[in-house]
């Protein structure tokens, strides 16, 4: 699962209790730090006079490489939350303390880490936020402008650092506050990053981060203006895709996306207009995918860039026989990669995906577990790195074998075997994966070779088996989708509660109507007076 | 542009493509978009039409007066059987409302029904500023000074909507 805790938070006692509260809205990480409020765990008592001397610098760069420690081996539900990341939260509920924690986060956390950029926006995530004053000071205190920029072979830790920060505020803080972090100095900073001799890592921040930015209306027309003006970098940064290079790649992925979804050019055409999907059967199913999952226009390659837990499954279902598919990283931190039926749910915000329930079973090289039920168990020798090509090999039980199995390869090498029982009165596989922000990767479901076929096993691959309906081959931007959405009628003798079917249902004794049956059974009292209902009558049309 | 020669092909497929999103959610979108309740905006997110960006203001002759207040508000899957999540992301300072923003409303929890909505929903949260209630607290060191010393908590409640809840 995604760094994310919710389920001891139903255990614990705390604020999270209280009837009537609600909470857990946004990503799944960020319930991490919430259940530590909640938890019964001793809060230390920090005084402005004696939290000056706690809260040094070097105190807090300590903290935050802990917590960076902390958070790999964070992996069962039962676990504690790292103390670390729990004094964090604390200082930062003042002003100078928030600040504080950001300018030591932007310092100490290296780029090589794979979870870097997550604990980043998972700190951030769950701070209480701070007002426009304190990120203004922030904002002055980076003081960034072209000046900022750093170009190949400087070491671009700071500089990616910051652009992580201001894409989690442009988010948290989307509406005026977002706008008044976007200054002059952050947008010629940001728009300078897209240039050719600009470090690639600080370039993708750089691209989300406005990606963030212009969630706020206001912020997209200054960027897309801005963007006019510089020449268009998006342009010259789109055929990168294409690029070996893998941080270079994802910048071309990224901007592409914001191309298609962001800020569109007069002329262009829409990425999914123009890419060859011939001889593509199987596809990432856009409709069976969570709300942020970003994925190409040829249907095959996923990015997560939400704070949430991203989940995914392929078009193809399969019911018996040897199947195999790959899947290539882009990226070296959190996935979940493996199998699932069509019951496993992507619960995104709450941090559950592929592995996280009992109908689903994935391999995660990052933190080298093996999720199922969401559950981990560890996988020995298994650290993947990006560049590196995962490959999914199921072999469903038969009369004479009746052992339904799962082989995970890295790079050909077997890391894992595992047998499967789903709990499932479905029959129907499919390949699945759930990502952590920041996360990529590429599938082959057999449209190409396969890198590293399994030797000595027999499979087939969904490509060979597998056929699109022209309307599933197309992956539209999802602006398109929701504005075509919002022009949809809705008839006006719709059942009150789903809009969806007609109300013909009078509920009794209390006699209110407008519901459909469907929702009427669903119910125990009336909607509008609370009244048990008892029975109801169906109008006959 | 190109694009709009494919936007009909796209109005075409939308009830396909966009299965996974009850009919109900559509219309009470349209609805706060064509009819805005005053002195809230409820904006769904570009990207998911399950998550709504939303900015109350407070009440007038309440000690959130002149504060905008950023919520965010969340659809869950069995939306409208089962409640919203709505949490406030600017900070108040109010004792049914903790410091990660999350609110204590029957209507959110127990006392939900299908044929509450967004709108609401949000009108409720706004009434709850004007009526805070020391009594169900969920920020208990609010709750406390509300009841000891309501004068003292309300020019906390003051204060903290001048710090964080006005723009200048």
């Amino acid at each position: 699962m995604g760094i994310c805790h919710c389920k001891c938070r139903e255990e614990r006692g705390g604020p999270g209790d209280c009837p009537g509260s609600t909470g857990e809205v946004s990503g799944g990480q960020d319930v991490v730090v919430r259940t530590m409020v909640s938890s019964p765990v001793q809060r230390p008592n920090w005084r402005r006079g004696e939290g000056k001397k706690l809260n040094s610098p070097q105190v807090i760069e300590k903290l935050i490489l802990d917590s960076l420690k902390a958070i790999r081996s964070l992996v069962e539900n039962d676990q504690e939350p790292p103390e670390e990341l729990f004094k964090l939260h604390n200082i930062a509920d003042q002003d100078d303390g928030w600040i504080q924690i950001v300018n030591s986060m932007v310092q100490v956390v290296p780029v090589e880490e794979p979870l870097g950029p997550a604990v980043i926006t998972l700190l951030l995530d769950d701070c209480p936020l701070p007002n426009k004053e304190t990120v203004l000071r922030l904002a002055r205190h980076f003081d960034l402008s072209r000046k900022n920029r750093v170009l190949r072979g400087k070491d671009p830790r700071r500089q990616r650092n910051v652009c992580i920060v201001l894409g989690v505020l442009a988010e948290k803080l989307s509406g005026p506050s977002s706008v008044a972090i976007l200054t002059r100095g952050t947008l010629d900073f940001l728009i300078g990053n897209l240039e050719e001799d600009i470090d690639p890592i600080v370039t993708l921040f750089s691209l989300i981060a406005l990606e963030k930015f212009a969630q706020t209306s206001e912020n997209k027309i200054t960027i897309k203006q801005e963007l006019a003006k510089a020449g268009d970098p998006l342009l010259r940064l789109e055929p990168r895709i294409t690029s070996e290079d893998l941080i270079e790649a994802q910048v071309g992925f990224c901007a592409q996306w914001c191309l298609d979804n962001l800020f569109l050019i007069e002329g262009r055409k829409y990425s999914y207009e123009q890419v060859d999907i011939e001889g593509i059967n199987a596809m990432l199913n856009t409709r069976d995918v969570s709300e942020y999952l970003k994925i190409s226009p040829d249907g095959l390659e996923a990015r997560c860039d939400a704070y949430s837990f991203e989940s995914v499954r392929c078009t193809f279902p399969v019911v018996e026989g040897s199947w195999f598919y790959e899947a290539t990283l882009l990226s070296p931190g959190v996935m979940q990669i493996g199998w699932a039926t069509k019951h496993s749910k992507f619960l995104n915000h709450e941090g559950y995906g592929i592995g996280d329930d009992e109908h689903s079973l994935a391999y995660d090289g990052c933190r080298e577990l093996l999720w199922h039920n969401a559950k981990s168990t560890p996988v020995p020798d298994s650290q993947w790195s990006d560049g590196d090509t995962v490959g999914c090999l199921l072999q469903i039980a038969t009369p004479s074998v009746p052992i339904t199995k799962v082989t995970f390869y890295l790079n050909g090498r077997v890391v894992a075997s595992t047998q499967i029982n789903f709990k499932t009165t479905s029959n129907e596989f499919y390949a699945g994966a759930s990502f952590m922000s920041f996360q990529q990767c590429r599938f082959n479901f057999g449209s190409r070779s396969f890198l590293h076929p399994p030797k000595n096993t027999e499979f087939s691959c969904f490509n060979d088996h597998a056929s699109l309906a022209e309307i599933d081959r197309v992956v539209y931007p999802r602006h398109l989708l929701l504005e075509a959405l919002r022009n949809m009628s809705i008839k006006e003798d719709s059942c009150t509660i789903c809009f969806d079917q007609k109300a013909n249902v009078t509920l009794e004794p209390c006699g209110h109507n407008g519901f459909c049956k469907t929702c009427t059974l669903q119910l125990t009292e009336c909607p509008m007076c609370r009244a048990t209902i008892f029975r109801f009558t169906t109008e006959s049309t | 542009m190109s694009g709009y020669s494919a936007e009909v092909k796209v109005a075409e497929t939308i009830a396909y493509k966009m299965v996974s999103l009850p009919r109900r959610i559509i219309k009470e979108t349209q609805r706060l978009l064509q009819e805005p309740v005053p002195g809230i905006s409820a904006v769904p997110d570009d990207s998911n039409a399950r998550y709504f960006h939303v900015i109350v203001t407070g009440p007038d002759d309440s000690p959130f007066e002149g504060g905008l207040f950023r919520l965010e508000l969340f659809l869950p899957e069995d939306y409208p059987m089962s409640a919203p999540k709505v949490r406030f992301v600017t900070k108040i300072y109010h004792p049914n409302i903790d410091r990660l923003g999350r609110i204590c409303l029957d209507i959110l929890k127990d006392k939900w029904s299908p044929a509450l909505q967004i709108r609401t929903v949000l009108l409720s949260i706004q009434a709850l500023l004007s009526a805070p209630n020391p009594d169900d607290p969920l920020a208990n060191d609010v709750a406390e000074l509300w009841k000891v010393d309501e004068a003292e908590a309300i020019r906390n409640a003051k204060e903290w909507t001048r710090r964080y809840a006005m723009d200048n």
